[in-house]
């Protein structure tokens, strides 16, 4: 858990106003502090990296960057939709299992 | 360590700008978040990053064009997290682009796919077959059984259960192609349309009917016939009623579901000289303009 201000000190390129910003078009979603401010946790810090990188590290256009969000954030939602997917294939009796799995190896 | 001018695919020559474009395009290549399904992204970016560390600063690179430090001796790029190793449910929740696990979704996804696995190649079930049917919308509504011939003569009758939907496909195990090899048949997948009714709409469960009534119905409320999905009801329709006004038969509608009436008042269009009359004589005990929330 991390205020704004410690998360800015972070990364050298970053300052309070393009931190803020990005929470304003929801790039980064903090939690909401209980007096005022932002609340950022580990997977918070991880997207102002990622949206740091995209920006300073990558170039990418300012009016880009929801583009390239929204689709990661598909990519994602589907990564963990096919993690759940494996996960109950792996619960079922070893010869559907093995059944699902050949059928995948055939496609 | 890898020559940082090879890591990048520039050489030695290559102008500041050169180098930041190089890096760049590869950064977007190989950045892990942008790769979550490759583990090897993290050591490639890692490299670049490493290389650009080194490159990218104009005393470091010279020393080393120099010899006086190797590619690792730069070794800068710290340890990271990325935002993919956070991509489980409970964390990753406020980032979704949707609802959290849609089981259609999934199902959309899988369905064909699965199915078609296992009508191809040795496989030894039979592969499923697609029909059509059209129904009309009380067989739905109430629920039928209807006939279907299939293109080598075969009949199949199909039980519509109550409340079908348009376009839902019912499936008839064991219905479709023959199996190979002595394996099981596939089944008969049936997309049953639905014809719409003239009168009735529906409205999930619910039907919605337009009943059209008379203005002395209306003013002075009646008892009138009114059609159901299952026959005609009797329903009172209370005095002072308008066009609009919603009426409720409580269970007439599909599995449960109620029939909604909604009333529309209908004025002479023949001559009616006496109600011309008593109206211009008329003088309303309430003011009332109904069209009072026009702009």
């Amino acid at each position: 858990m991390m205020r704004l201000d410690a998360v800015v000190a972070l990364f050298p390129d970053l300052d309070a106003v393009e931190l803020s910003a990005w929470i304003e078009r929801r790039w980064v979603r903090p939690d909401q502090a209980s007096g005022n401010g932002w609340v950022f946790t580990e997977i918070d810090i991880a997207r102002v990296r990622l949206v740091r990188d995209l920006r300073h590290e990558m170039d990418i256009a300012e009016d880009t960057i929801p583009l390239v969000l929204a689709l990661m954030d598909q990519v994602y939602d589907l990564r963990r939709t096919l993690a759940a997917m494996a996960r109950a294939i792996e619960d079922q009796p070893p010869d559907i299992r093995d059944a699902v799995l050949a059928a995948l190896r055939r496609g | 360590m890898k020559d940082p001018y090879e890591t990048l695919g520039v050489d030695r020559t290559a102008s500041e700008a050169a180098i930041r474009s190089a890096y760049r395009k590869l950064a977007k290549r190989h950045h892990p978040d942008l790769n979550p399904g490759k583990p090897e992204a993290a050591d490639a970016f890692k490299d670049i990053a490493n290389a650009y560390a080194l490159l990218s600063d104009a005393d470091k690179r010279a020393r080393f064009d120099r010899g006086e430090i190797d590619a690792s001796g730069a070794e800068v790029a710290p340890e990271r997290p990325f935002y993919r190793d956070f991509n489980d449910a409970a964390r990753h929740a406020r980032y979704g682009a949707g609802p959290e696990f849609d089981p259609d979704d999934l199902e959309s996804l899988f369905g064909h796919a699965f199915r078609d696995q296992f009508s191809r190649g040795s496989a030894m079930r039979g592969a499923d077959a697609h029909y059509t049917l059209t129904v009309d919308f009380l067989d739905a509504a109430n629920g039928a059984v209807r006939r279907l011939t299939l293109p080598d003569g075969r009949t199949l009758d199909v039980t519509i259960p109550a409340g079908h939907r348009d376009g839902q496909v019912l499936r008839l195990k064991g219905q479709g192609m023959p199996g190979i090899g002595g394996g099981p048949p596939g089944d008969a997948l049936i997309a049953v349309a639905v014809r719409p009714h003239k009168l009735f709409r529906r409205d999930g469960n619910d039907i919605v009917l337009e009943l059209p009534v008379t203005l002395q119905e209306a003013v002075l409320g009646a008892k009138v016939e009114v059609p159901t999905i299952k026959g005609p009801v009797s329903l009172r329709i209370p005095a002072k009623s308008t066009t609009g006004k919603r009426l409720m038969l409580r269970g007439r509608g599909i599995v449960g579901g109620h029939q909604y009436v909604d009333l529309k008042v209908m004025t002479p269009t023949q001559d009616e000289p006496e109600l011309a009359a008593f109206l211009e004589g008329w003088k309303p005990r309430h003011r009332f303009n109904p069209r009072g929330g026009l702009p």
